[in-house]
């Protein structure tokens, strides 16, 4: 693709995100302390964070499939999450783990499973938006071209 | 190249804190130049933590950053054992500032300050908790105990370039610009005056 059309769709496709509330300004807070000595931080601090989450994601499920559950320990993992998903800016993610941790405090075995559906999914749609936008990054410096800078 | 833009922008919002912070320090500090200062970031989360050493390595140098992901880790990097205290001798690393979250597992943040707070040997060194809950039963309990100041997640550059002014000695009050923070008056303590949570 060439050089301008790449930019364009990076353009659009990260406005979209903002729009549909996939990231918030959290994501551009981290853009801006990226810098030449530290190019690849959002993608570092990004891919943290998919580790992260999976395990809790993991953890989750095994903590939520318990005959008696330890709703301390559902709590203790959606707040690992939460805080994780609000500092990279994924806010879809950390409104669902919000409403996730109402239902872990009224030991809520079904609303926890529907918001770990939920949260799994948030999850995974939002994995999937990031990894689009830096395989765009990268086409566009492949291109030789500078990724657009939209803040 | 791309990262043009990107490192102008972050320049521009340092040089905006330096600028404050500046402020801060020719008011507060009557002179003396901008030492390093040695900071232990304590939080079990690696993505914060990570985020927490890039804004303070991003702070124009003044910040050496030393991270564990545990209470247990720091008190070992402060010389302090859980059980009992025992003197710092020449190899614990000198810290500054404790910045460590409330909620970790094992050793929370408030047990960590406690165990600083109760050793004579590390309680000078301002502590300051992050944290994502902005729960004012919290604040007053690490208040008491003597927490410097609660820091809201997740961090913001003007969050970290405070933080040297809990090392530096304290002159006349200063604006606090940030509605997130919540002042734990140690800046007031030289002048009688307190303040009240903006929350």
């Amino acid at each position: 693709m060439e050089l301008g059309s790449l930019q364009r769709r990076y353009i659009d496709f990260t406005t979209a995100l903002f729009r549909e509330g996939f990231l918030d300004n959290q994501y551009t807070q981290l853009q801006q302390l990226q810098d030449e000595s530290n190019p690849e931080f959002v993608l570092e601090v990004v891919t943290l964070f998919f580790e992260d989450s999976e395990k809790l994601l993991d953890e989750l499920s095994r903590t939520l499939d318990q005959q008696v559950v330890d709703y301390k320990k559902v709590d203790a993992h959606v707040h690992q999450l939460k805080g994780s998903s609000a500092s990279i800016g994924a806010q879809r993610v950390k409104n669902v783990c919000m409403a996730f941790r109402n239902f872990c405090e009224e030991r809520n075995q079904e609303g926890c499973l529907r918001c770990l559906q939920q949260v799994r999914q948030e999850y995974f749609l939002v994995k999937s938006k990031l990894e689009t936008l830096f395989r765009l990054e990268k086409q566009i410096l492949a291109a030789g071209g500078s990724v657009p800078v939209l803040w | 190249g791309h990262l043009v833009g990107v490192q102008r922008r972050a320049v521009e919002e340092m040089e905006e804190v330096k600028e404050e912070g500046e402020e801060m320090d020719v008011n507060d500090c009557g002179g003396g130049g901008l030492e390093v200062v040695r900071v232990l970031v304590v939080d079990d989360s690696p993505v914060d933590r990570k985020i927490v050493e890039m804004l303070l390595r991003r702070s124009e140098g003044i910040f050496d950053v030393v991270s564990v992901d545990s209470g247990k880790k720091a008190m070992e990097v402060l010389g302090l054992n859980e059980i009992e205290a025992k003197p710092p001798n020449h190899d614990d690393q000198k810290i500054d500032i404790v910045l460590t979250d409330y909620c970790m597992p094992e050793m929370t943040g408030l047990d960590l300050l406690k165990a600083v707070k109760a050793n004579s040997s590390s309680r000078s060194i301002p502590v300051v908790m992050m944290s994502s809950e902005n729960d004012s039963e919290r604040i007053s309990s690490c208040r008491a105990i003597g927490a410097e100041d609660f820091i809201l997640k997740p961090l913001q550059v003007k969050d970290v370039q405070r933080l040297r002014t809990y090392t530096v000695p304290i002159g006349p009050m200063s604006k606090r610009g940030s509605k997130r923070k919540l002042p734990m008056a140690l800046i007031a303590k030289s002048n009688g005056e307190r303040h009240a949570p903006p929350r």
